[in-house]
């Protein structure tokens, strides 16, 4: 009787439930798929005879491993650079007293919500003036800033839960009071870090339009982004090796997100982290 | 181990910084030239361009040359980056229907005073004049080509088509009868906007009007361009080409490739790039110009091809010059015409390919040659192409809106000073 | 010596957010700046190559409002924004209603999945709604097909506004939902079961329970969320770009795609800057009600 009131209430999981992999799903799979089945006239939803080609053509394809490495030093550069940067200021606004510290806050707040894509065209003209165009620099640097903001933001919503007391006691034992800070609040804080800078990470790895902008004609300095929404001139109609990419491309993040797991709503709750 | 993690960042962000300069300190090195050319995706053959380098490198010790293809997908914002860059590419090819645009922006060397080393003087006007700004020359003409049907001999002598089509009508006949069973009749991507400009123009329509007012007219939405259209959807549906993509997406060549296509529209020189990729269909190819309305005149085509400019920015303009000098001159001319079945870049050359069955055909259609509208603002309209759009729209329904639609990005385009 | 320490004492903050603001305004506030210049200036092709851009005041602000396309823009950008945010909101809504009322399992795999959802990098979600959509062999024109609906056969999604608009609405959506109904279902774990319990005991129904105690209770929660929403989906551009550039004929072209399109493809840098500047003004007007909240929530946390 029971289970019999609570099937609708079922089913509607279920679907939500097939929406929501459905196209994760169907995206592995394409990659997996032999170049017959995914052009057949009827799909198929199993791996029924799956291969590894796709995977071959995709990490085969020209430059490949030159856009993973770019990527990888625009992602891990950015987001090393805004904890370096976030680390002090978050210190000053959670644990210190001074005039303009709301103000201070409010800009962060502010600019957590700037409109990155208004500011296309003037950081390409900036670019392009201090020859910063088509560098990976330029682009870690306009990563840095735009994952700053949620990370000072966030990380503080993280200080905010290690009580301040403990920095005091450790005053008290003749430490100053940044050298407390380092000492005790920054290994509690770990957790907080982690998953900061892995929310950076994603924020900076899924980046497109800077990148799509900001490097233009040194094709061998695009990143992952931008590689995989030109398939069509990489791989044709290959729709295999194109999810193939694709599926690549979102190994990390997945990764990530396993590491995350348990701080995912915590660090959504502290930062509302979102595009 | 959580009290590492600060140091451990610093000295990976150190290291990044370290990586992220010594990559931008290289590209500022001197020492032996090594000079950038941006060639098109499918201009030259592989092959082609490798003997090219090789030669060049041989004659000209201390140079090295770094040949890169580059797509026409998004290529206007590229070179313009590249033009207003300080470390831009040092030859840069640029299609006849864009170059206009670069000249009149400047950042682009002027190269008047070498007019005369490369007989200027006989260059076809149809590359030369676009590459032209105030006098003075800044786009180098390099080789002209027009379309031609590419067919399959065999499958035409299998469909019993003995006489190739000389009209419209013998050809639509011609190709429903080859579109059977496996063989597609033709493959026509549905955004192959040149075939439609050329079917345009036979209707004595055209892609855009300039008013006595000197303005510009988008003219999508006439009776010649309905006209037209109607003629390539036939043509369209006598094959399995997509109607939402062009001839780049997939690369069209390679469609044929397959062996199941009986015709492709195409410049002669695809058939280099079909037997590439299945040198199986080689002496089963065979060449003839776009059929017009009537026996009488063959159809309209679009005379395409493409400058070289040097950019202003190039760090090596003279050894730049020499590898324009190179590229347009006979040696490589000669080359050229011969494997690509390109159109030489002066009349004078032309003999170049006698004997040429594809380059005979598009002679043929050479005759009915147009141009695109003759303004440095055409290549805004090819940066977003609205005929491409337009004739998706077409293909998949009509949409009575959509000729409208296309004729106003048009206007805004071609209107919008530079 | 002690003077000097508290002097260094009480600049200590100072240089503590000094890397922070001088960050800020090399790579915030300057590019700011650097619009509303450009959009001032007349800035072409030719300027950005050889520079010496002319001052032109407010003419390229005059020419964009004077544009009847750029007005069908804003009014698409705005219909764009508040479709995906209205159906984001509400399905996100239901599927926290549903999350509430699961077994444990299945709300564990139903989290997933959504997790699953939200982690998808945009550009990846991109292409794969790409190929699902696809005419030939694409997913959803076969199960359109085989529910009978055979005008989906070979359906070309792309070619048309409505459609292509459509599965934009769709990825966008897709994409989205997962952040509300996550967000949404933190902020139903923490309404205490009595209050449930007591709008039972009077008589409510469920939907009565939901406005009247549900709704309440959650509100600056669904500010938040519908806040968000309203500024990612109204900025929105990697999508629309990757999937139609604005087409077919602009039908997809929002604000952020049309600045970056009139600065990047007619090369009106000038132009494309105004437009930048205005669509910044137009969600700054939407959000400002935010702001404010914001700023109220921050004083009473000081408080």
């Amino acid at each position: 009787m029971r289970t019999l009131r609570r099937l609708p209430l079922n089913l509607a999981a279920l679907a939500v439930l097939a929406v929501a992999v459905f196209p994760v799903y169907w995206m592995v799979l394409t990659a997996f798929k032999p170049a017959v089945e995914i052009q057949a006239e009827t799909p198929t939803f199993l791996p029924l005879h799956p291969t590894l080609e796709h995977f071959r053509t995709a990490v085969g394809s020209a430059g490949f491993a030159g856009f993973w490495r770019n990527s990888l030093l625009v992602t891990v550069g950015a987001v090393l650079l805004a904890l370096l940067v976030a680390l002090p200021a978050v210190f000053a606004v959670g644990r210190l007293r001074w005039r303009g510290r709301r103000a201070f806050v409010l800009l962060v707040f502010t600019a957590q919500m700037a409109p990155w894509e208004a500011l296309l065209i003037p950081m390409y003209v900036i670019a392009r003036d201090t020859g910063l165009l088509d560098s990976l620099t330029m682009l870690t640097l306009v990563y840095f800033m735009t994952t700053l903001p949620f990370t000072i933001v966030t990380l503080r919503g993280f200080l905010a839960t290690v009580p301040a007391e403990l920095e005091e006691a450790a005053q008290v034992d003749g430490c100053t009071r940044p050298a407390a800070f380092r000492r005790v609040t920054l290994p509690l804080l770990a957790p907080g870090l982690l998953a900061t800078s892995l929310f950076g990470f994603i924020t900076a790895w899924n980046e497109f339009a800077f990148a799509n902008t900001l490097i233009i004609k040194n094709q061998d300095a695009r990143t992952l982004p931008v590689w995989l929404s030109s398939f069509g001139n990489v791989f044709g109609t290959d729709w295999g090796a194109t999810m193939a990419a694709a599926s690549l491309f979102m190994l990390p993040v997945l990764l990530v997100f396993l590491v995350l797991q348990n701080n995912v709503t915590t660090g959504m709750t502290a930062g509302a982290v979102k595009g | 181990m959580r009290s590492r993690l600060l140091p451990l960042s610093l000295a990976a962000v150190t290291l990044l910084t370290a990586a992220g300069c010594s990559s931008a300190g290289s590209a500022g090195s001197t020492g032996p030239a090594e000079l950038t050319v941006w060639i098109m995706r499918d201009s030259l053959t592989d092959g082609l361009l490798q003997r090219f380098e090789a030669d060049f490198e041989a004659t000209h010790p201390g140079t090295t040359l770094k040949i890169q293809i580059q797509e026409w997908d998004g290529i206007g914002q590229k070179i313009t980056s590249a033009l207003a860059s300080n470390d831009a590419p040092d030859v840069i090819e640029v299609g006849n229907t864009q170059v206009a645009q670069y000249a009149a922006g400047g950042g682009v060397r002027d190269l008047s005073a070498r007019t005369a080393e490369l007989n200027g003087a006989d260059w076809l006007p149809g590359l030369a004049e676009p590459g032209k700004v105030d006098g003075k020359q800044y786009g180098i003409p390099w080789y002209a080509a027009n379309r031609v049907v590419i067919y399959r001999k065999d499958l035409f002598a299998q469909a019993g088509i003995t006489a190739l089509p000389k009209t419209r009508d013998e050809w639509t006949a011609a190709t429903a009868k080859l579109n059977s069973g496996d063989t597609e009749g033709i493959y026509l991507p549905g955004q192959n906007w040149f075939v439609l400009a050329g079917f345009l123009w036979d209707e004595g329509g055209d892609l855009a009007v300039k008013g006595s007012d000197g303005r510009w007219q988008g003219a999508l939405d006439t009776p010649q361009a309905a006209a037209a259209t109607a003629f390539y959807q036939q043509l369209q549906a006598l094959g399995h080409g997509p109607k939402d993509s062009d001839e780049a997406k997939p690369l069209q060549a390679e469609v044929f490739a397959k062996g199941k296509t009986a015709q492709l529209i195409s410049s002669p020189g695809g058939a280099a790039a079909i037997l590439k990729a299945n040198p199986a269909l080689k002496d089963k190819l065979g060449f003839f110009p776009i059929p017009g309305k009537t026996a009488a005149k063959p159809g309209a085509v679009f005379t395409g091809g493409s400058d070289l400019v040097i950019p202003e920015a190039s760090r090596h303009a003279d050894a730049a010059y020499q590898v324009v000098r190179e590229l347009a001159g006979e040696k490589w001319q000669r080359e050229i015409a011969k494997e690509m079945s390109y159109v030489p870049n002066r009349t004078s050359l032309a003999g170049a390919l006698s004997g040429n069955e594809g380059a005979a055909a598009m002679a043929a259609g050479a005759a009915n040659g147009h141009a695109t509208p003759n303004s440095p603002t055409w290549a805004a309209v090819e940066a977003n192409n609205p005929v491409k759009q337009f004739l998706t729209q077409v293909l998949t329904g009509a949409d009575p809106a959509a000729g409208r639609a296309a004729s106003a990005a048009i206007t805004k385009a071609l209107n919008s000073a530079g | 010596m002690t003077a000097t320490r508290a002097r260094l004492g009480a600049l200590l903050p100072y240089l503590l957010v000094a890397p922070t603001l001088l960050g800020a305004a090399y790579l915030l506030l300057y590019p700011v700046l650097r619009n509303l210049l450009m959009s001032v200036q007349h800035f072409r092709m030719a300027q950005l190559i050889r520079g010496n851009p002319e001052f032109v005041g407010l003419r390229n602000y005059t020419e964009l409002l004077g544009d009847p396309e750029f007005w069908t823009v804003v009014r698409r950008t705005l219909g764009w924004t508040a479709l995906n945010t209205a159906l984001i909101t509400v399905l996100g809504t239901l599927v926290a209603l549903l999350l509430v009322r699961l077994g444990r399992w299945l709300r564990l795999a139903v989290l997933s999945a959504l997790v699953l959802t939200w982690a998808t990098p945009v550009i990846a979600a991109t292409t794969v709604f790409q190929w699902l959509f696809q005419s030939r062999y694409g997913v959803v024109n076969w199960l359109l097909d085989q529910l009978g609906l055979h005008g989906f056969r070979e359906y070309a999604w792309f070619a048309h506004g409505g459609p292509t608009f459509a599965v934009l609405v769709a990825l966008v959506v897709w994409q989205s939902v997962p952040f509300a109904a996550l967000t949404l279902y933190g902020g139903l774990t923490t309404v205490p079961a009595e209050l449930y319990e007591s709008a039972r005991l009077d008589g409510a129904g469920r939907w009565q329970t939901f406005r009247l105690v549900t709704f309440p209770l959650l509100r600056p929660l669904f500010a938040l969320v519908t806040s968000l929403e309203v500024i990612w989906t109204f900025k929105c551009f990697a999508q629309i770009w990757v999937v139609s550039q604005g087409g077919p004929s602009g039908a997809t072209t929002t604000l952020p795609v049309y600045a970056f399109q009139v600065a990047q493809s007619l090369h009106k840098y000038d132009v494309g800057s105004a437009a930048s500047t205005l669509t910044v003004l137009i969600l700054l007007g939407a959000l400002l009600v935010n702001l404010r909240r914001m700023f109220r929530q921050e004083r009473e946390e000081q408080s």
